[in-house]
């Protein structure tokens, strides 16, 4: 198990830069993910970790020792590919097998470790198979089992649920999770999808253009995104978002002022769906779409600051169609950002509808 | 003011019941005709392919020394034309597995029967005399007067070793040189790169007939002049920009994954590429095998130019020869050189054309 660390790490693919200057710790035993959109430099950060691609600049640690020049077959690094990359011509057995076979091992032992690895993610009766003849699932666990193996210090996980279906997605997360925990080895998940991450891992690292928006847990990042940018990435449905105009003491939504405490300016406010009520006063409008998720039902406000998604609890519509309602929440859960930087104004609410 | 039309107005319902039976029936009609206008084609374009090799065949099987006699020959179209007709008469007619079964080997039967009747005490193997007897010209000359040849023949034996140890080696090189050069095309970036590729595709578009009084030189100039190395050398250069060209297709297609997997794993860059990627290029490699050994095989030019003493004869070679020594006192033997020469590859194709066919899904692409 090792600890990792970024130290100014840089990546440049030609005149391309991809990473311009990135620093991170990742704690012994930590599961962490890298959470951003395509392109955000994710991958590249986790082909760095695995050996595959070198750093244009910086330094890259485990465990306290440079390791930038270390080459991928001596880094003791797990990886699991979105494809999976599976080894066609060979046996599920013969996979699983290949990590041992580049390490003096008595093959007697090698292959009770296989078998131990097969076990922990339950394809001991796939072993004869080829991966052509596995379903998804299967074939995810045979490159989960090909990647633990070799007991790596550092295990890397590279979109590895977006080939699945809906259900076995669900399953995998929970599987991986708690196989992380019961092995403590040391792992990163880099992902594009923000339920995965806040499922999955203790930390999350959110990037975005190859620097880091925001370090924290699922929870901060969704009671305090750092950005809007972060609170648009994380939640679902996704967050409301509004510009105001901010004076002294009150602020402009659509035509309703609210109570605001805070340096007047052009501001803009983040207001998610689950946080929003229907009461008595507050922004007004008109219900334009219901659609129902079973538990909630998501209702889809027409105001004169735009559409507002307003979640509720309960599988019954309370509301219909065109009916007037009016959208009221709670200043503890309003998110400020400064219009222009668009970072959050931590200290500022915006007060309860009056 | 035109009154509306309405539109079932427009569409009045058929005064008759369609009768689809009938329609049933001229489709099906239609759809026989046009497969007889199909087989009809595929019948006449694919006998004047298939006839030369059997013609070769029955020759070499039963033509006589000093005889020139084409009756063997007709006789063998009278029963080869109809059971092709036959065949694909019966692959058209049959409405099941069972009945084209029953039916091709009903064909096949009489056919046979046929053949044995009216080719068949014709038949005989004096013709592959050569297989045994070194100077069979003068054997087959003694049998008309005649007894010098004018060419001095070593062991057929020799040359077909000749041929197999030239087409066998460059087919050894090409693989070793192509799979490597198009792997590090296919995954390197180097300056160049594009252009490379580009030229590639243009050294395989000149005829290599023009390089070959340079060719002879720098041969000559080297030693290796009438020697088979100077030959396998020879061939290896011409038919490497076109073998590179398609294994690069076949290694583009390999996922990058499956290789920086190989590389955590704790694979080398050289252990990744023999145990991993290789292997699923093997579809490829075989293909290119077969096509870079049977350019070797059937090669004549260069052998021609560039080997002299009949020691280093090929099987082209000695076929020529032959033909040009004895053809007027037996063209059975010549048929007979041919024959022995077309087994190898004839034999080479059938075991391999299963991986030839999926030479398209490596595909060729920059």
């Amino acid at each position: 198990m090792a600890k990792v660390e970024f130290r100014h790490v840089a990546k440049r693919f030609g005149d391309l830069e991809v990473i311009p200057d990135l620093s991170l710790t990742i704690e012994d035993g930590e599961f962490v993910a890298l959470l951003g959109p395509s392109g955000c430099g994710k991958s590249t950060s986790l082909f760095m970790l695995a050996g595959i691609y070198l750093p244009s600049g910086g330094e890259l640690l485990f465990d306290g020792s440079v390791v930038n020049e270390v080459e991928a077959k001596d880094r003791n690094v797990g990886i699991v590919f979105q494809s999976y990359a599976l080894y066609p011509h060979m046996t599920v057995r013969d996979n699983v097998l290949f990590p041992l076979r580049f390490k003096r091992m008595p093959r007697a032992e090698a292959l009770g470790r296989v078998i131990a690895a097969a076990n922990l993610v339950q394809v001991e009766e796939l072993l004869d198979r080829r991966p052509s003849e596995l379903s998804g699932g299967q074939q995810q666990r045979v490159a989960l089992a090909r990647a633990l193996v070799k007991e790596p210090q550092l295990l890397l996980l590279d979109e590895p649920l977006s080939n699945l279906d809906a259900t076995l997605r669900l399953i995998m997360r929970t599987e991986i999770k708690s196989l992380q925990k019961k092995l403590g080895v040391t792992t990163v998940l880099v992902t594009h999808d923000q339920i995965e991450a806040t499922t999955m891992a203790d930390r999350i690292i959110c990037m975005r253009a190859g620097r880091i928006e925001q370090i924290g847990t699922p929870d901060d990042l969704y009671r305090r995104p750092q950005s809007l940018f972060i609170a648009g990435f994380i939640g679902s449905p996704p967050i409301n978002v509004v510009s105001g105009d901010a004076r002294e003491g009150e602020v402009c939504i659509g035509s309703v002022a609210f109570p605001f405490a805070g340096a007047p300016g052009a501001v803009t406010i983040g207001l998610r769906p689950e946080h929003l009520r229907f009461t008595d006063s507050g922004l007004s409008g008109r219900i334009a779409q219901i659609e129902p998720m079973g538990r909630e039902i998501l209702y889809v406000v027409d105001t004169d600051a735009g559409y507002f998604r307003v979640l509720e609890h309960g599988s019954v519509a309370a509301h219909g169609v065109g009916e007037p309602v009016n959208i009221g929440f709670s200043p503890d859960d309003s998110l400020v950002f400064d219009a222009a930087s668009q970072r959050l104004l931590a200290a500022t609410r915006v007060g309860p509808p009056t | 003011m035109v009154a509306p039309v309405t539109f079932t107005e427009l569409h009045p319902r058929p005064a008759a019941p369609v009768d689809w039976g009938k329609l049933a029936a001229r489709a099906r009609s239609l759809r026989r005709a046009k497969a007889v206008v199909l087989y009809a084609f595929l019948i006449s374009v694919s006998l004047p392919i298939i006839l030369p090799y059997f013609w070769l065949v029955t020759i070499a099987l039963s033509a006589r020394t000093g005889v020139a006699d084409t009756v063997v020959l007709w006789r063998s179209m009278a029963v080869l034309a109809p059971a092709v007709i036959a065949f694909w008469l019966a692959a058209m007619l049959a409405r099941n597995r069972r009945q084209l079964w029953l039916g091709l080997t009903a064909i096949g039967v009489v056919a046979t029967a046929a053949f044995a009747w009216l080719v068949g005490p014709d038949l005989h193997l004096r013709n592959f005399i050569f297989l045994v007897e070194p100077d069979f010209a003068s054997v087959v000359r003694s049998r008309v007067g005649a007894v010098h040849g004018a060419v001095q023949f070593p062991s057929v034996w020799r040359a077909f070793g000749n041929s197999l140890l030239i087409a066998g080696s460059q087919t050894a090189i090409v693989l070793t040189v192509a799979s490597l050069a198009a792997y590090y095309l296919s995954r390197f970036q180097f300056p160049a790169r594009a252009a490379m590729l580009r030229s590639l595709l243009v050294l395989h578009a000149f005829p290599v007939l023009t390089l070959i009084v340079p060719m002879f030189l720098m041969l000559y100039w080297i030693g290796l002049l009438d020697t088979l190395s100077g030959v396998i050398l020879v061939l290896v250069a011409f038919e490497l920009p076109f073998a590179i060209f398609i294994m690069k297709g076949f290694f583009d297609a390999v996922p990058w994954d499956i290789e920086m997997s190989a590389l955590t794993d704790g694979a080398s860059r050289r252990q990744a590429f023999l145990r991993v990627v290789l292997p699923q290029v093997r579809n490829g490699l075989l293909a290119v095998a077969v096509f870079t050994f049977i350019r070797g095989w059937e090669e004549y030019i260069f052998v021609f130019t560039f080997l002299i003493r009949n020691t280093n004869w090929t099987m082209s070679l000695y076929m020529y020869y032959v033909r040009d020594d004895v053809m007027g006192v037996d063209y059975g033997v010549v048929s007979a050189v041919g024959v022995f020469y077309l087994v190898p590859s004839l034999i080479l194709y059938l075991a391999a054309q299963r991986y030839l066919m999926q030479m398209s899904i490596g595909g060729v692409k920059g």
